[in-house]
């Protein structure tokens, strides 16, 4: 018997762009997307630098975009900079790596039990509240000024995010979709690993995601308390000596640390999710 | 017309022919609101499904037509009465049963090969072995180029037989479908419809279909059960005798008989108008 075929694929319609319409179709694409952002920026950094040529308290207060550039080039040749932000990165990679995996683990292995997750939801939500910034004093008390309170403040920060998240992908699971496995035979473990954790995976990248920034925060608080380096570290020196371009220099190192970071989070998911870069297309 | 009344006698020791594949004995299932209140489901129900016998289940809306496919498929213990697969009455999920549901439940991370796959990995079948049967029944289902496709990339009706491929590949004796092919064009229906009968007559297989659809149930089954509303109970058993045309789930909406079985069915069903 011939069969044949209900419909074409249905992705065919959907990779077929609407046109852009409107008076500059052709801004509406990535590049212009690209170019608008650029002219903001410029926009904003000319608005700033011709307010802080104008007036000396102002360049004071405020910095300017050329003082700032020369900090950082002048951080760059020193060394200064590089050193700082692999010091900073290094304590960022570690607490998020840390965070998201114990996070990630309660929260999926949470699902097997539902008597255990309600047992343990309001002890989530107490630690949940607690600003990180108060445990900081404590903090470096238990692991002293090193690299070790940084990872053990940067984790802290990122772990019950990471713990609500996953396990919110873990209980989203359709629940029919468990029946049907279980009509297949599958059992607790079997369902746990081919259905729950793959299921999740979008919840948790939207949590490693938000974790970058999380991790960035706590590894730079535990810096303003107590360290020798980092780029915590130099804004907080820049900061107690007035030199405020310096603090805009660091600041600008720790606003590319976290794009270069959220970036490769980003290629992480696209190569886990294959199948949803094909549904993007 | 053979109308038969409603419960139907089958006991243990019923004939010396073969054990049929599923026994249904005075099945009762009732849930209980959050207030307390108990609601009645499942009244009392018996039917037997036969080997290669294609039974179709047909019943008001909202009368519990997936709450007695989960009881079937031990996915909810009944409160009273018993399910006998193969004369056995079995804990937990019964063995070569294939489910099958409107929503295709295709994991989205797999390919259409690798939903195939699943049933046959969970049982420990090896991957190769696995493989070559799935690819097989892909093409036997005309999705020959497709397995290595997202279920994103497919069509419903698409998507719908590689739900298909994925329950038929682990060869179940009995097939239970409730409402598989009510989200699909009729055209894809009419064509997914024809495969499947023929794939579960060629395969002597069973299966138990639930529907809203009348006419898709005369046209496939050899039995039509119409249920009552709630508390569902048994209100009339078809047997469908439409000859020879039977062979096409198409041609026999023309065989004469066709419209006079949709047309009792319906008024068994007692469809209220408002």
């Amino acid at each position: 018997m011939t069969v044949e075929l209900d419909a074409a694929p249905a992705a065919k319609a959907s990779t077929e762009r609407v046109a852009p319409t409107g008076r500059w179709p052709r801004l509406r694409g990535t590049l212009g997307v690209l170019l608008t952002q650029l002219v903001v920026l410029a926009a904003f950094l000319a608005f700033w630098g011709y307010a802080t040529g104008q007036n000396k308290t102002a360049a004071f207060m405020f910095g300017s975009p050329s003082a700032i550039f020369k900090f950082l080039s002048q951080m760059a040749v020193d060394g200064s900079l590089w050193r700082d932000t692999s010091v900073t990165g290094l304590e960022t990679l570690l607490g998020f790596f840390v965070g998201n995996c114990i996070g990630t683990l309660i929260g999926l292995s949470l699902w097997y039990s539902r008597f255990v997750s309600r047992v343990v939801e309001p002890f989530v939500i107490a630690l949940g509240s607690i600003p990180i910034i108060a445990l900081a004093p404590i903090i470096i008390i238990w692991f002293g000024t090193g690299l070790t309170s940084k990872v053990a403040m940067s984790t802290l920060s990122v772990v019950i995010v990471a713990l609500v998240t996953s396990y919110k992908g873990a209980t989203g699971v359709d629940p029919d979709q468990i029946n049907l496995l279980r009509t297949l035979g599958a059992s607790k473990f079997q369902i746990f690993r081919k259905l729950v954790v793959p299921a999740s995976l979008t919840d948790i990248f939207a949590g490693l995601k938000l974790t970058v920034g999380f991790a960035l925060i706590g590894a730079i608080v535990g810096e303003f308390m107590s360290s020798s380096e980092g780029l915590g570290h130099a804004i907080f020196k820049a900061g107690s000596l007035y030199i405020i371009p310096k603090v805009f220099a660091a600041l600008v190192a720790t606003i590319a640390l976290a794009l270069v970071l959220t970036f490769a989070v980003g290629k992480i998911e696209q190569l886990l999710m294959p199948w949803r870069r094909q549904l993007q297309r | 017309m053979t109308e038969v009344s409603g419960t139907m006698q089958m006991g243990p020791g019923a004939g010396a022919g073969p054990v049929p594949p599923l026994v249904v004995e005075h099945v009762a299932k009732s849930y209980e609101l959050d207030g307390g209140r108990v609601v009645p489901v499942i009244g009392d129900l018996s039917l037997t499904l036969r080997e290669g016998e294609i039974v179709s289940i047909v019943g008001p809306s909202g009368c519990g037509k997936t709450t007695l496919l989960n009881t079937l498929c031990g996915l909810l213990a009944p409160d009273a009465g018993r399910i006998r697969w193969h004369g056995r009455e079995v804990a937990g999920q019964p063995q070569n049963v294939g489910y099958m549901l409107q929503k295709d439940l295709l994991l989205p991370w797999r390919t259409a090969l690798g939903n195939t796959m699943l049933g046959l990995e969970i049982r420990g079948v090896p991957a190769a072995q696995a493989e070559d049967r799935c690819r097989a029944m892909l093409d036997q289902l005309g999705l020959h180029g497709f397995a290595d496709h997202y279920p994103s990339t497919l069509s419903g009706g698409m998507r719908q037989r590689v739900a298909l491929a994925r329950t038929l590949v682990n060869e179940p004796e009995v097939l239970l479908l409730d409402e598989p092919f009510a989200a699909l064009d009729f055209q894809s229906k009419l064509l997914i419809e024809n495969d499947t009968v023929d794939l579960v007559r060629k395969g002597r297989r069973s299966l138990l279909l639930i529907t809203h659809d009348i006419e898709e149930a005369v046209s496939l089954a050899d039995r039509v059960i119409v249920l009552t509303k709630r508390p569902t109970q048994i209100k009339a058993v078809y047997d469908i005798a439409l000859g020879d045309e039977r062979r096409d789930v198409i041609s026999v909406r023309q065989a004469p008989g066709f419209s006079d079985y949709v047309r009792s069915i319906w008024t068994d069903l007692d469809v209220v108008l408002q």
